[in-house]
């Protein structure tokens, strides 16, 4: 795996520092921690850093109720699978350099779990419970963009690190976004860069479409950047329209979009919503008249969907069928804990974001959040799965590949295989400088330290 | 003719998303009329519904929840969706009795308040337990191939209020809704049965002074109210996946249904049904509208227009449109 040299050597000059500094520093803020050695007395208390005791607590906070639950249930496992890595060894924890084994810096990691109910308000609380009661050092989640976003504003406020697994909406990593979150996956305007070329070859120039649109964060972000895209590509919107979160029934909907003359029809609707438009287009004889693209797909909206995914295009965060030695081992391991069960693209979130984490953490030699983020901030990596990667500094976005899939017929469904990779568009071809974009609109915030 | 058609597309679309509201709202509609009790319960007979026609029509596989973690990986008789329909209103009409005798019973004499609180606690527990056994997947209950198929509307396409197509099955909803409604208000309004359920519903101390025994005709009543939520789940299944969470969402349509129709009244339910669905088609066809120079767009109205009419009905029919002022007590 490669690491950042320039963190490394920054780290051992802040080390340095941190020593000459800790006498004062200690004295001021009246604790430093007992953390057993391993530099954790080097720094100030913040946050929920220094830790106490001999245990390390990260906090999952997933969708375990609501639209998006069975997602959270697979995050959950992927979870509990890199806590059990990290304490004893084995999946990727063998082949990662910054990693032993033998839990994180010498601390045992232990997790509790909460439930975010897909709903920004209860992830909210429940974040900030495991932050006070729980004394998480770090806490992890996904789905749904709102959650992750509203967590992101603990994790700032509380100097708690937040690791996001599946959000997807441009504003996590642009005007939400903290210098305490780091997101993995791709967002809504990378999904439009990868996606254009793809349908615009398939389906051809000078199109209209219609969209509808999930009506919060993420529903908003994915229409403009759809809009975007396939508008520079020479296609002609006809109409957008919203429709509420949670909505069961699309058919008034999609009605309207059929009798509007659109050649295409974009679903930006994720999770259950998502395989309910769908499913409910496909019944009405929709895909008869109009092609049918569903800009983010994930496992639960393919099985809910089931043969009404036939054919339609859409991008996806992770898929075990990428042949690479890291994906094919996370597909191994998982199945062999769980009964032979695929994972899905979040559980690699999962899994990859919690043991980034604990890497930069064994690379800072601390828990200290302010030194943790400066190792994650700038880092490359290519040892999850989706090639070369770049932890952006700017915004936190990493810089990535993105699978564009095509939903495969019923009949040839199944053992967790939903799609068909069409192309996985590399990162040099989408992304967007710091200056542009969503990146453009981002303010991380303070470190904490300064 | 323009108008005409219009209209009728209008009042198709309306119904096809009126009808499962429907459905649910005739069952609420006649327990609160006859009994007096308010059943937050309703939508969890609707889950169950759904359920057990999900296992009786298919064999599903189950990934997550206790049922996967005791080492079954498919469950269901896949019988098909006719089976379904028949058994599933029997088994919840059972499952409706247990209710009355176990919940609802204890309570006829609280308030609505205690009443609100023991239903919404079952309709948790209902959704809870459902989740613990076979996890928070949604199901696709698959459209019998007999209905499936897609049914043109013709209607000009360049004014408001214009479907293209309609899924076969939708059409069924609508004509399984109607012989359903039909079936019950038969029963209700030209039988003895009805008679004293009628009767019982106005005075029923008269009733009791007559020497007729009301309890059974009652409890019958709550069983046939729930045998009619679960055929909605049913029938209500193909269209949107199932998990167990769709019983809290078709809860307050189908209570608006009621209050906008008028309590005990199944004429009512129908009317207040198609109106909430036609109101809703009709706010997401308008789209944007410019009037005086000013654009309105009216999609996003859509959900409020529901209880904007539920607020007019109230203010100007408290008792409902087609529902008859309480008889002092």
């Amino acid at each position: 795996m490669s690491s950042d040299d320039k963190s490394v050597s920054r780290r051992s000059v802040l080390k340095q520092a941190g020593a000459t500094g800790a006498l004062g520093l200690a004295g001021l803020a009246g604790c430093s921690g007992d953390g057993g050695g391993n530099g954790d007395d080097e720094y100030p208390a913040l946050g929920n850093y220094p830790i106490e005791g001999d245990t390390a607590t990260f906090g999952f906070n997933v969708p375990l109720s609501g639209p998006y639950s069975s997602e959270g249930e697979d995050e959950l496992r992927a979870y509990e699978l890199a806590v059990k890595h990290l304490n004893n060894g084995g999946g990727w924890v063998d082949n990662w350099d910054d990693l032993s084994g033998d839990g994180v810096l010498d601390y045992e990691i232990d997790y509790v779990e909460g439930d975010t109910a897909t709903d920004a308000s209860t992830a909210d609380e429940s974040a900030s419970r495991m932050i006070q009661r729980d004394d998480v050092i770090m806490f992890a989640g996904g789905s749904s963009s709102a959650v992750a976003i509203a967590q992101q504003g603990v994790a700032q406020r509380e100097n708690v690190m937040f690791t996001c697994c599946l959000t997807h909406s441009n504003d996590t990593t642009g005007q939400d976004c903290v210098r305490y979150s780091f997101r993995e996956m791709f967002n809504a305007y990378m999904t439009g860069q990868a996606l254009t070329p793809v349908v615009t070859e398939e389906y051809g120039d000078d199109l209209s479409f219609y969209q509808l649109y999930a009506d919060y964060s993420w529903g908003k972000t994915v229409e403009e950047s759809i809009r975007k895209f396939f508008g520079e590509a020479g296609w002609e919107e006809v109409n957008s329209v919203a429709t509420p979160l949670d909505t069961s029934d699309f058919s008034s909907y999609l009605s309207e979009a059929q009798s509007s003359g659109a050649d295409v029809l974009f679903l930006n609707h994720y999770g259950l919503d998502g395989a309910n438009s769908l499913n409910q287009a496909i019944d009405a004889g929709i895909d008869e008249d109009m092609e049918i693209v569903m800009p983010l797909y994930n496992r639960p909206m393919a099985e809910a969907a089931s043969s009404a995914i036939n054919g339609i295009y859409g991008t996806i965060a992770w898929d075990s069928q990428i042949d690479n030695e890291p994906s094919n081992s996370f597909t191994e391991f998982f199945g062999e804990e769980y009964d032979g069960r695929v994972p899905s693209g979040p559980a690699q979130l999962a899994y990859s974001g919690t043991l980034q984490y604990a890497a930069a953490v064994e690379r800072a030699g601390t828990f200290y959040p302010p030194e943790v983020i400066r190792q994650l901030e700038g880092f490359e990596y290519d040892n999850i799965g989706m090639g070369e990667e770049t932890m952006r500094a700017c915004d936190h976005q990493a810089q990535r590949a993105i699978p564009v899939v095509r939903g495969l017929p019923e009949s040839e469904q199944g053992d967790g295989q939903f799609f068909e990779i069409v192309d996985i568009t590399s990162r040099d071809d989408v992304g967007y400088g710091c200056d542009e974009g969503p990146a453009s609109q981002c303010e991380l915030g303070e470190y904490g330290d300064e | 003719m323009n108008i005409l058609g219009d209209i009728i597309v209008l009042l198709v679309n309306g119904l096809q998303q009126g009808a499962i509201y429907v459905l649910l709202a005739i069952g609420l509609s006649i327990i609160l009329g006859t009994l007096r009790f308010v059943n937050f319960a309703h939508g969890a007979l609707y889950v169950i519904g759904a359920y057990a026609g999900l296992l009786i029509a298919q064999e599903i596989s189950v990934s997550n929840g206790k049922l996967a973690d005791w080492g079954y990986q498919t469950i269901g008789l896949d019988l098909g969706f006719l089976p379904a329909l028949v058994f599933v209103p029997v088994f919840v009409f059972v499952v409706g009795l247990a209710m009355e005798r176990y919940v609802a019973r204890p309570f006829y004499d609280r308030p609505d308040t205690d009443q609100i609180l023991v239903t919404f606690g079952l309709a948790i527990v209902v959704q809870e337990a459902l989740h613990a056994l076979v996890g928070g997947r949604s199901y696709k209950l698959v459209i019998p191939p007999e209905a499936l198929g897609v049914i043109p509307l013709s209607g000009p396409t360049d004014i408001p209020f214009t479907a293209v197509s309609l899924g076969l099955w939708r059409l069924w909803v609508i004509v399984i809704t109607a012989i359903l409604v039909l079936a019950v208000y038969a029963i209700v309004e030209y039988t003895d049965f009805g008679l004293v359920v009628k009767a019982g519903t106005r005075d029923p101390e008269m009733v009791r002074l007559l020497g007729i025994k009301i309890t059974r005709p009652y409890i019958v009543m709550f069983g046939i109210g729930a045998a009619l939520a679960g055929v909605a789940g049913v029938v209500g299944a193909p269209l949107s996946n199932i998990n167990p969470e769709i019983g809290m969402s078709i809860l307050v349509p189908a209570f608006l249904t009621v209050v906008i129709g008028g309590v005990g009244s199944i004429r009512g339910a129908v009317l207040g049904g198609t109106l909430i669905g036609m109101v809703q088609v009709a706010l997401i066809s308008l789209g944007s509208v410019s009037l005086l120079g000013i654009t309105v767009n009216w999609t996003p109205w859509a959900q409020v227009g529901i209880y904007v009419l539920a607020v007019v009905v109230l203010l100007t029919r408290p008792q409902g449109l087609l529902g008859e002022e309480e008889v002092a007590a």
